[in-house]
């Protein structure tokens, strides 16, 4: 009963207070279009979401490829929710200002965004989770299809706005706080959702490391056993895909804020696929990894080879193959060579403090 | 008259036409170490099954303490005060021996999903740690709480499976064919050790093995079954002289 408060903890807890403080400093000292910020909080949304479906794929073992769709209905909700009154009349301009004419604040709304589309992972769960593996993966993402189809049927416009765009709804600029003449005073717009997911991935951490955790560990290790030891598998499996759920329609919600528009078809299979990505890059089963993960992939994604898809003359020379698309070639070849180097992803199985631990326990998760 | 913890009652299994165990009844009382054995195939590890509900039985009916527990699910049944072992060990492959003991003690909770998320529940975790804790002791498995299970020695694994069973906090232990595998010695010391949990536990015992040497000494009693049906039943002495039972196991005489 020793444990808790010994130095791997303390340090993990230092380098995080640390990484926050940076970005807070950095917020107000930089240009605030820099592309550092654009990474940090689209990392920070993407962060959430991969640690979400971590918990249910890396965690329990339930190979679930619906992410999209509940971030879908999160972003969704969200938006509907807090356009201003006074805006409804241009985003729902087809369909007379839509039926809903009142404004959430902005976390209730995120709360309700995570609410409904835990509601919604606790109807289709019921069926779905009695099937097993690829059966699984295939009915989930049928789900994400066919929610992304009817957000965009006409007939429920005055709601969803049919296929048309949300927009106008508070998006991250809307954290900072302003002087009265309308320039900026604290710059909030990055830490803001850098703690909003920081607050929900350590709510998953404290749900990982409880009872319930080591319940869904078991069930990912062996059911038949998990069961024999009295865990319930339905309501357990259960369990864990609206805990879930609730965090990608949370991390839905986000990534409304952080594109300022929302439709309904850009929440595409390709992007569970990216957080899929994500999490198997970053090990299945670390929570630390899907962070760092996040942060790398959209850092390589959207800035770092970025140059790539421009011409580059250096001295004279033109290097070659440089040209649109050609990021895409080379982000390839290095989640390959990723895959190849690290097979159980950047992290294995391991979290931040085991990273300062002796390397005693590390043998255990390499076999 | 003795406490009845286990009857079955004609219990019959079937996977379509194959009739695994057939219309086999027993009784199980309070403190008896009872061994199920039979030639391979002959549908001991089925009747477990049945017994835990890990199938639904055909027909027939699962008593524990009085109480019909037909058709319940595994974990129901867990919760009602069976635990069982596996014939091939199904460790938690992720979990340190200590968790592997810890998350047998889920059951057992109080607490629910909020609580434990927002550590609401401390008194109740710290208590699931010290259990552990001192089962482990009690065990002798406390020095190796530490390492992953699956890298114990085969035979530690197997005592460390039925150290797991035993933290749910069962009335009536189901082991299948816990020496399996086992060399002379490892099975001379499984034989004591069980003796000894069925004392410090208040335990019944109720396993499958087929080491006849280990059976004969620890049983209470013997069932034996064959295609599915009983064909004998009482003391290990009586078994052994029983000429249905070596007919089983040798081939029967007219074969010969």
């Amino acid at each position: 009963m020793k444990k808790k408060l010994d130095l791997p903890h303390i340090l993990t807890v230092i380098i995080i207070i640390a990484i926050y403080a940076a970005v807070f400093i950095a917020e107000q000292h930089m240009p605030p279009t820099s592309m550092l910020f654009t990474v940090l909080k689209k990392g920070a949304t993407y962060a959430l979401v991969a640690v979400s479906m971590n918990l249910l794929n890396g965690f329990t073992g339930i190979f679930s490829l619906g992410q999209a769709g509940f971030m879908l209905i999160g972003a969704y909700i969200f938006s509907i929710f807090t356009i201003p009154v006074e805006h409804r009349g241009i985003v729902y301009q087809y369909y007379d200002g839509g039926v809903i004419q009142f404004t959430l604040p902005v976390l209730i709304a995120m709360i309700l965004a995570g609410l409904v589309a835990a509601l919604f992972a606790f109807l289709i769960g019921l069926p779905v989770l009695r099937l097993k593996s690829d059966y699984l993966a295939i009915a989930t993402l049928g789900f994400a299809e066919i929610v992304r189809t009817i957000f965009q049927w006409d007939k429920l416009g005055p709601v969803t706005n049919g296929s048309n765009m949300l927009r106008l709804f508070p998006t991250f600029n809307d954290f900072n706080i302003k002087n009265a003449d309308g320039t900026v005073a604290v710059y909030l717009s990055t830490i803001i959702p850098m703690l909003i997911a920081g607050v929900c991935i350590a709510i998953i951490l404290l749900l990982i490391n409880s009872t319930y955790g080591r319940a869904l560990r078991a069930i990912k290790d062996d059911e038949i056993a998990a069961e024999a030891m009295g865990i319930h598998l339905a309501s357990h499996k259960q369990m864990a895909f609206c805990v879930s759920s609730f965090f990608a329609g949370v991390g839905g919600a986000m990534l409304a804020m952080y594109q300022t528009t929302v439709q309904a078809k850009s929440f595409t299979t390709a992007m569970t696929y990216e957080i899929l990505l994500i999490v198997v890059i970053g090990g299945l089963g670390s929570v630390t990894g899907s962070i760092l993960s996040s942060f790398l992939f959209v850092a390589a994604s959207e800035w770092w080879l970025r140059f790539l898809d421009q011409k580059q003359v250096i001295n004279g020379f033109e290097v070659p193959l440089l040209r649109n698309g050609f990021r895409l070639v080379v982000f390839s070849f290095i989640i390959m060579i990723v895959v190849l180097f690290f097979r159980q992803g950047i992290m294995g199985t391991k979290e931040l403090p085991d990273l300062f631990r002796k390397k005693k326990t590390a043998e255990g998760g390499a076999k | 008259m003795k406490d009845n913890v286990l009857h079955i009652e004609n219990l019959t299994m079937q996977f379509g036409g194959v009739v695994a165990v057939d219309n086999f009844s027993m009784d199980i009382n309070k403190g008896e170490i009872v061994a199920l054995i039979g030639p391979n195939g002959a549908g001991k590890t089925t009747a477990f099954n049945a017994v835990t509900g890990v199938y639904q039985p055909t027909s027939g009916r699962v008593m524990l303490n009085g109480e019909n527990i037909t058709g319940l699910r595994p974990d129901q049944i867990t919760a009602r005060g069976i635990a069982r072992t596996f014939q091939n060990i199904r460790l938690f492959s992720s979990m340190t021996v200590f968790e592997n003991v810890l998350t047998a003690q889920h059951l057992r909770r109080t607490s629910n999903l909020f609580s434990a998320t927002f550590r609401l529940n401390k008194a109740e975790e710290k208590r699931m740690r010290e259990d552990t804790e001192a089962l482990l002791k009690q065990v002798d498995l406390y020095d190796l709480r530490d390492e992953m299970a699956v890298s114990l020695p085969y035979g530690k694994q197997r005592l460390l499976e039925i150290v797991r069973a035993l933290a749910s906090g069962p009335k009536l232990l189901l082991l299948d064919e816990p020496a399996a595998g086992m060399n002379p010695q490892e099975t001379d010391e499984l034989g004591e050790f069980i003796r000894r949990i069925r004392t410090e536990f208040d335990l019944t015992v109720f396993i499958i093995e087929h080491h006849m040497n280990l059976v004969m000494k620890i049983s209470d009693r013997i069932y034996v079954i064959e295609f599915g049906k009983q064909i004998a039943e009482g003391r290990p002495e009586e078994i052994q002289n029983n000429q249905d039972v070596i007919d089983a196991y040798l081939g029967g005489g007219d074969e010969l």
